[in-house]
């Protein structure tokens, strides 16, 4: 009878069945708070966002959707990509416009290939508010505005420490995220343009914002340049973490023979500066909802907004540093 | 004596003739290129400071062990005509199990440890059973079976750690994937054992034989009274558990499962692994010898990536570069144009020695 080709239709149609219940009821239940206020008070939102990635993210995405709560006058609509891919994004972003949202947030996976989707948020009328990751190239006439921490001046002051740090010149790599985001290319700039000339830049890997990847890349890293490297520069606190695991293992100390400066500044991190393991965490502010907010409505009601906010973030350059923030660090 | 050195010259003569014969010579190959840029490269030295062996070599064997996990569950997966999409994803969910688990267990015990280890591979299990059943017993495609648990898969790891990387400290845990017995990787001795005893279990048995023949020819198996249904709940579940083993490995090396990027892109590696080793993705015969070199390869090529010191932005067109090479070099084809080619050279002068 499990053979019959009747019973593998119905149990496929069962299936099928089950798993349009499944989606429908993550609709009903995503959109299940907004049931009051359907008339049309709230303000609708869609947000096409990342998803999970790291400490760093989870808090930004948090923030965002505390922010634009009911109570404030919103109904935010959650879009986070599938596994990182732009396609997914693309998909949640059309039909943002076809549903007709007030305004749309968007963290690109990618930055290239936006043009002709925000063209058509355009041509509908939706304002679109660029969140942390910009899009290449930046046409600012496609979007209402780009809100983020300024990476190139937070990598900028990394760099600056590292020249303090090393006045008579180290060797350092530098452990970079997957190439071709906006975010990798604009730590680069700052790093590149501001590190003094006698730091002598060994490699630049990807490790594609892992821990597990950081480690495996800088244990090889050591190995092949003889463990002869002071500094690392690790473009977020997953791979800096990874780092100082694999300097541990290669039985040096991280903080003393090796320095690991990380950007981000979540919660591991600073506990990591603390105990003396990373030697320095600048900060890369995700808390900015309230700015959001006030842009998005700025833009509903057609005024005029800047095309570029900063967020302003800080730095952490001593385990003392480090022990005073960590408190109150919400991420 | 003689008899060991025999034996090992007609191991030689077999392998000359196997496959995967070109993904060692790329091996040999990297390693010469290494050594090259390096010639110290291929020393293994006492760490002073820690005590164990360390190396290049020690480092590949480690990187090597996840890899070689999933490609041999892998290798069973496809010689039924199959394939795992999912091992990926289940290798984030055992992590994530057993670093949930630890991390509220606290205590940092052997008890949690192995506890942990037990619920992750009793998950993965599970998750490959679903993917046996649905294959075989409702016929779905195993393409769009274990696409499907691949992205369930990764939405299970995010509900079970709520969407955080989350890290536990446990000394017995860390020990699985960083610790050393006699100075030898744990990890790798431990994945040495797992293909070992695979291998043993299938080619010990008619399993083997009997998986092969559901992907020459389901129809001609099924006549011969094999059943297929038992066989491929088998292989999905062996996948399963080999993947969530794979997840233990490599969240252990960090402590933490990064939900979003432990064995992200995984089951690329393996089928890659297996591909590389000469098993056909058509199913049918099938090589676990060739899946673990194929493993140790792809280890070997990503740490040679770092250690020449490549520009990150080219290791993609470096790494499908060499792998293009390795399966043009296996193919039939090329095959069959080498031989024709040495039958060619070797008639004429035959015909020579003749006259």
């Amino acid at each position: 009878m499990f053979k019959t080709p009747r019973f593998r239709s119905i149990a496929g149609f069962a299936l099928v069945g089950a798993v349009a219940l499944g989606l429908g009821a993550c609709s009903a239940g995503g959109g299940g708070d907004d049931a009051s206020g359907d008339g049309g008070d709230l303000t609708t939102i869609g947000f096409v966002a990342v998803g999970p990635e790291g400490g760093w993210r989870t808090a930004n995405e948090k923030n965002i959707q505390d922010s634009f709560s009911e109570e404030n006058g919103f109904e935010l609509k959650y879009a986070p990509a599938t596994n990182g891919d732009q396609n997914s994004q693309i998909t949640a972003f059309t039909s943002f416009i076809d549903e007709d949202v007030d305004a749309i947030l968007l963290s690109a996976t990618e930055a290239t290939g936006w043009e002709s989707i925000l063209e058509r948020a355009k041509e509908a009328e939706i304002p679109v508010v660029l969140l942390d990751r910009g899009i290449e190239p930046n046409d600012t006439e496609l979007y209402t505005s780009h809100i983020a921490p300024d990476n190139v001046g937070i990598s900028a002051s990394a760099a600056e420490w590292a020249n303090e740090q090393f006045p008579d010149g180290a060797n350092y790599v530098v452990l970079e995220g997957p190439p071709g985001l906006s975010v990798v290319n604009d730590r680069n700039k700052g790093w590149d343009e501001t590190v003094d000339s006698k730091l002598t830049k060994l490699e630049s890997q990807s490790a594609n914002w892992s821990t597990e990847e950081a480690k495996s890349v800088f244990e090889t890293i050591l190995k092949a340049n003889n463990n002869d490297v002071q500094l690392v520069f690790a473009q977020n606190d997953e791979m800096g973490l990874g780092a100082a695991l694999a300097v541990e293992e290669a039985g040096l100390k991280p903080g003393t023979d090796v320095k690991i400066i990380t950007i981000d500044g979540t919660k591991a991190a600073l506990e990591a500066l603390a105990a003396g393991r990373l030697s320095f965490v600048a900060e890369y502010n995700p808390l900015f909802g309230d700015t959001a907010i006030d842009v998005v409505n700025k833009a509903i009601a057609g005024d005029k907004v800047e095309s570029d906010i900063v967020v302003p973030s800080v730095t952490f350059d001593s385990p003392e540093a480090a022990t005073t923030a960590l408190p109150d660090r919400q991420y | 004596m003689s008899n060991t050195s025999s034996g090992a010259a007609s191991f030689l003569k077999t392998s000359v003739k196997q496959p995967y014969i070109w993904a060692i010579a790329a091996l040999v190959l990297l390693l010469i290129i290494n050594l090259i840029k390096d010639p110290s490269y291929l020393g293994i030295s006492v760490n002073a400071v820690t005590g164990d062996l360390s190396g290049n070599l020690i480092d590949i064997l480690r990187a090597s062990a996840p890899i070689m996990m999933i490609a041999v569950g892998m290798t069973l997966v496809i010689a039924t005509r199959g394939i795992d999409l999912s091992v990926g994803s289940v290798m984030a969910v055992s992590g994530a199990v057993s670093m949930e688990f630890m991390h509220d267990a606290g205590d940092g015990s052997l008890g949690s440890a192995l506890m942990a280890i037990a619920l992750a591979l009793g998950i993965s299990a599970f998750l490959g059973l679903i993917n046996g059943v649905l294959v075989s017993i409702v016929g779905l495609q195993p393409f769009i079976t274990t696409l499907i648990m691949m992205l369930a898969g990764r939405g299970l790891a995010k509900v079970i750690t709520s969407g955080q990387n989350t890290s536990a400290s446990n000394e017995f845990f860390r020990w699985i994937a960083n610790g050393t017995v006699l100075g030898f990787p744990v990890v790798f001795i431990i994945g040495a054992v797992i293909v070992a005893l695979v291998a043993l279990l299938v080619r010990r048995s008619a399993l083997g034989l009997m998986i092969e023949s559901i992907g020459i020819n389901p129809k001609a198996a099924r006549m011969a009274g094999i059943r297929p249904v038992g066989l491929l709940i088998f292989v999905y579940i062996l996948s399963g558990v080999l993947a969530g083993v794979a997840g233990i490995f490599s969240t252990a090396s960090v402590m933490t499962v990064e939900v979003a990027k432990t064995g992200f892109s995984s089951e690329m590696d393996a089928i890659l692994a297996v591909v590389i080793g000469g098993t056909s993705l058509a199913g049918g015969k099938f090589s676990l010898t060739g899946s673990v070199i194929g493993a140790l390869l792809i280890a070997t090529l990503d740490k040679t990536i770092v250690f020449l010191a490549i520009p990150s932005s080219a290791t993609p067109a470096f790494k499908a570069i060499v792998i293009v090479a390795i399966c043009l070099l296996q193919s039939q084809r090329v095959r069959a144009l080498f031989s024709q080619r040495r039958a060619r050279t070797s008639t004429p002068r035959k015909e020579a020695v003749s006259a």
